[in-house]
């Protein structure tokens, strides 16, 4: 991944954050609330190299501490995403090219948005951060990720076309 | 070259991970990164998430209305009818008539408890992906709202303002679990502590071993110094189940919020307090109970033509209990 994609990225992940802050919330999804900035940048990350991913992981999730709803140290959700971006990376190498297999993507995503959520509750317990009932957050666990599961096929053939616009020749060969 | 690229890709993850922790540390030893940048965000985000209210404010209950569609059904041909009527005297917009009523109903509530308020329109909430219970309102420091100021609404406490930018302010819902608030349980006295659960349900722990609490007490809270963050005397919520295991120290107990965090739409920062506390006299009194008696009368000419017959017996009375 170049910076130069990098930055473009920063700025559509960034407009993501924006309608997410603005628009999404503002709907009462039954379950739990449906994260589509969370679903966007997983999708990005999963059809990113290794290095690409964690980078983008570590850029998404500096911009998600910029949330000002969120009562977490800045900086965890950096943290915690570079991980993921990570995991996702060295998985990725054994399911192989996910535009090829747009199911297998849409169940990466969703198990990757239910891992994200459970492992910023770790981290919040192990910060010693109160994050309410143990049955709630599963249920806002649950809910995101059934919601990422309805929505990331939809998401799919735009975030391929927006990787497919942004990357360049030398990237692509 | 494999081996090259691997190995520069591991010295970038560890320092992404290194500044992240870096990061994490800043904040945790109070240097204001985070509070500065996030009020950078909040200023940025505000004037667009009031664009996106006006849009959001009827769709945003889209995925309920879905739901509720199958219960409706039988109402719909009543509504159809008093919908015709209703045309005729349709003035101002539905959605901003559904606003006022708010805005009126927590104007009654802030003028009952002597409160100088500022109203303002909810145009955000917090996000799915933070944990936490939070709405953002259209009014800030150039309306004279201060961090930790109590919101209301009409039916009573909503929550506290956790931030504030000149434009906006963030509100940190009662129902938060981090949220807690010294209530007193009216006509006792009795004090304790109501935790928020993340949920539309709260648990009241009381502080006096020896204090009871019953079913449909009703709780209103204790106030804090000089009314930050809490004022005292406001609606807070009733017990809908008292726990009776002896494994605590003191009684617990499952508390409904008088307020509707769900709906939202307008609320009230209070901004100062009159000099009386209004002590119980904001909590909600239930509808009185309204006896309708309806008492048979015999008509004169049926009394005329049957003269020689006996009296005829009054019919029972009818009690009706709404």
């Amino acid at each position: 991944m170049s910076w130069t994609r990098a930055g473009i990225f920063s700025v559509f992940l960034f407009v993501v954050f924006v309608i997410q802050e603005a628009a999404i919330s503002k709907i009462n999804f039954p379950i739990a609330g449906f994260s589509l900035y969370l679903a966007v940048l997983l999708g990005l990350m999963s059809l990113e190299d290794k290095f690409g991913a964690f980078v983008l992981g570590f850029i998404g999730g500096l911009i998600l501490d910029l949330s000002p709803s969120s009562d977490s140290p800045f900086g965890k959700w950096a943290l915690i995403l570079t991980i993921i971006g990570y995991l996702f990376a060295t998985n990725r190498e054994s399911i192989g090219d996910f535009t090829e297999r747009p199911g297998s993507f849409v169940i990466f995503i969703s198990i990757g948005a239910a891992l994200t959520l459970l492992v910023f509750l770790c981290f919040g317990v192990l910060l010693g951060e109160n994050n309410g009932s143990f049955g709630t957050n599963m249920l806002t666990i649950l809910g995101n990720s059934l919601w990422t599961l309805l929505f990331a096929p939809i998401l799919l053939p735009g975030l391929v076309k927006w990787r497919s616009i942004t990357i360049n020749s030398r990237e692509r060969a | 070259m494999a081996a090259g690229g691997n190995n520069r890709s591991r010295l970038l993850l560890v320092i992404l991970l290194v500044t992240a922790l870096f990061l994490i540390t800043l904040d945790l030893r109070g240097i204001n990164i985070a509070k500065n940048s996030r009020s950078a965000t909040q200023s940025f985000l505000a004037p667009v998430q009031r664009g996106f209210s006006d849009f959001f404010s009827p769709v945003g209950n889209f995925f309920g209305d879905v739901k509720n569609f199958g219960k409706a059904k039988a109402q719909i041909t009543d509504l159809q009818k008093e919908n015709a009527k209703l045309k005729n005297q349709l003035v101002l917009n539905s959605d901003v008539k559904g606003q006022l009523a708010k805005l009126k109903g927590v104007l009654n509530l802030a003028g009952r408890g002597g409160y100088k308020v500022v109203a303002a329109r909810v145009i955000g909430q917090g996000s799915a992906s933070t944990f936490t219970q939070t709405i953002t309102i259209d009014a800030g420091s150039s309306d004279g709202i201060q961090k930790d100021m109590t919101v209301i609404n009409e039916s009573g406490i909503v929550g506290v303002v956790k931030s504030v930018t000149g434009s906006s302010a963030i509100v940190i819902l009662m129902s938060d679990p981090t949220f807690r608030i010294g209530v007193r349980i009216a006509g006792t006295q009795t004090v304790g502590i109501l935790l928020g659960q993340g949920n539309s349900r709260y648990t009241l722990q009381l502080l006096d071993p020896t204090g009871t609490i019953k079913f449909g007490d009703a709780l209103v809270s204790l106030g804090s110094d000089n009314n930050h963050p809490f004022v005292p005397g406001l609606p807070v919520g009733s017990v809908s189940f008292v726990d009776h295991s002896n494994s605590a120290l003191t009684q617990t107990a499952s508390v409904t919020g008088y307020a509707n965090l769900n709906s939202l739409g307008v609320v009230s920062v209070i901004t100062a307090v009159g000099k009386q506390d209004p002590k119980d006299s904001l909590v909600p009194t239930p509808d009185p109970t309204k006896t309708i008696y309806v008492t048979a009368t015999p008509t004169p000419s049926a009394s005329s033509a049957t003269s020689n017959s006996p009296a005829p017996t009054p019919a029972p009375t009818v009690k009706a209990k709404k």
